[in-house]
């Protein structure tokens, strides 16, 4: 990951995003992509029938730390 | 320029606690009651936490995922309009002629009409059997003109309304960046032999950016909560059920403001989402791309 300056002076980095951003720009990225996992894992993964709500099946707890996961890998390496 | 930073934060503090007061705590409250099923009506009074239940609900929601598809379709086409017809006028604003000061004022008239008087206008002019439009499309075009009974007709009009009333603003902006355009780069342009479409491309366009993506943004987050005109044009009818409606239509009739205060977060959510995206694409920050 490479460290530049922008025009105001603050530090971008180059990372495998296709743009330059600052620490808040991954933060805020990483805070989109939590919320869009979630509302994806509710309307797609979530267990629907009797026996996978009984056997708590895919619960949204995994959303919530593939979204962690995600938002490191965004933070640390966007 | 200040180099004390204490005096900074003084200066600035009263604007933070307004902000703080009017923004930042309704927005937390709002967070919180949207983790809360909370019914006036209901048998439990008061706030009962239910953790994801209102966003679980909402993501199966047929009629928020339609108000959200009829938003994006109405914002779309209705700020394209107004960016094209904009931009012609502001062009044409720019040069001299005769007449060009009354017309000036004459096409700013909409702006200063409230939202809500806008919605009556339009509902005087297309209520059928009183409003002139339905008259003379059907006199002329043979057309039924019905915004009760057709939706597409409901979102068009809506569209045409809101071009109408929001193009002024649109010329204003455009007029400002195009009068703070230098002559110099236009010029030299011109003489290094690029024809018109050049230089608005390569020259007026640059120059252009940052008021292009002040407009848009500012007309984007406009649209997306439009409730006011189009609640007066269509009372909420079929092809205007907007996402603002739909809130409004939750948390007042039917007083859910848990599951109200959840659609409204979702909606900033995609606001927000939205303007990163077109920020993004418009302000020249993609990798490999020339300032």
């Amino acid at each position: 990951m490479e460290e530049q300056k922008s025009e105001n002076g603050k530090k971008e980095f180059d990372g495998f995003l296709p743009f330059y951003t600052n620490a808040f720009d991954r933060v805020f990225i990483a805070v989109v992509i939590l919320i869009a996992v979630h509302l994806l894992w509710l309307r797609f993964m979530e267990p629907q029938t009797a026996a996978e709500i009984a056997n708590r099946a895919r619960p949204v707890e995994l959303a919530t730390l593939l979204s962690f996961l995600i938002g490191f890998f965004v933070v640390r390496y966007g | 320029m200040y180099t004390n930073s204490r005096t900074g934060w003084l200066l600035l503090s009263p604007t933070l606690l307004v902000l703080i007061i009017f923004g930042f705590l309704p927005f937390l409250y709002v967070l919180f009651v949207g983790f809360n099923e909370w019914n006036i009506f209901a048998a439990e009074e008061g706030l009962r936490f239910s953790g994801l239940d209102n966003y679980r609900r909402l993501v199966f929601d047929d009629d928020f995922t339609t108000s959200v598809q009829l938003t994006l379709k109405f914002a779309t086409f209705a700020i394209l309009s107004e960016l094209v017809l904009g931009f012609i006028l502001a062009q044409m604003l720019t040069r001299n002629f005769p007449g060009k000061s009354l017309f000036r004022i004459i096409h700013t008239f909409p702006l200063m009409v409230a939202p809500i008087a806008v919605g009556a206008i339009w509902r005087l002019l297309v209520i059928p059997g009183f409003g002139p439009a339905p008259f003379f499309l059907d006199r002329w075009f043979d057309l039924t003109y019905q915004i009760g009974s057709y939706p597409d007709q409901a979102l068009w009009t809506s569209v045409i309304m809101d071009v109408w009333h929001w193009t002024p603003f649109v010329t204003l902006t455009m007029l400002a960046g195009l009068t703070a355009i230098p002559k110099e780069p236009v010029e030299q342009a011109k003489v290094d032999g690029a024809n018109r479409f050049q230089v608005f491309w390569y020259v007026t366009l640059p120059f252009l950016r940052p008021v292009l993506l002040t407009t848009v943004f500012i007309r984007i987050m406009d649209a997306i909560r439009t409730v006011d005109e189009v609640w007066m044009l269509a009372g909420g009818g079929p092809g205007t059920r907007f996402t603002g409606i739909y809130i409004w239509r939750v948390v007042f009739p039917r007083t859910d403001y848990g599951y109200g205060s959840s659609i409204s977060l979702i909606t900033l959510y995609l606001t927000i989402v939205l303007c990163w995206l077109l920020f993004i694409a418009i302000s020249g920050r993609r990798k490999g791309e020339v300032e």
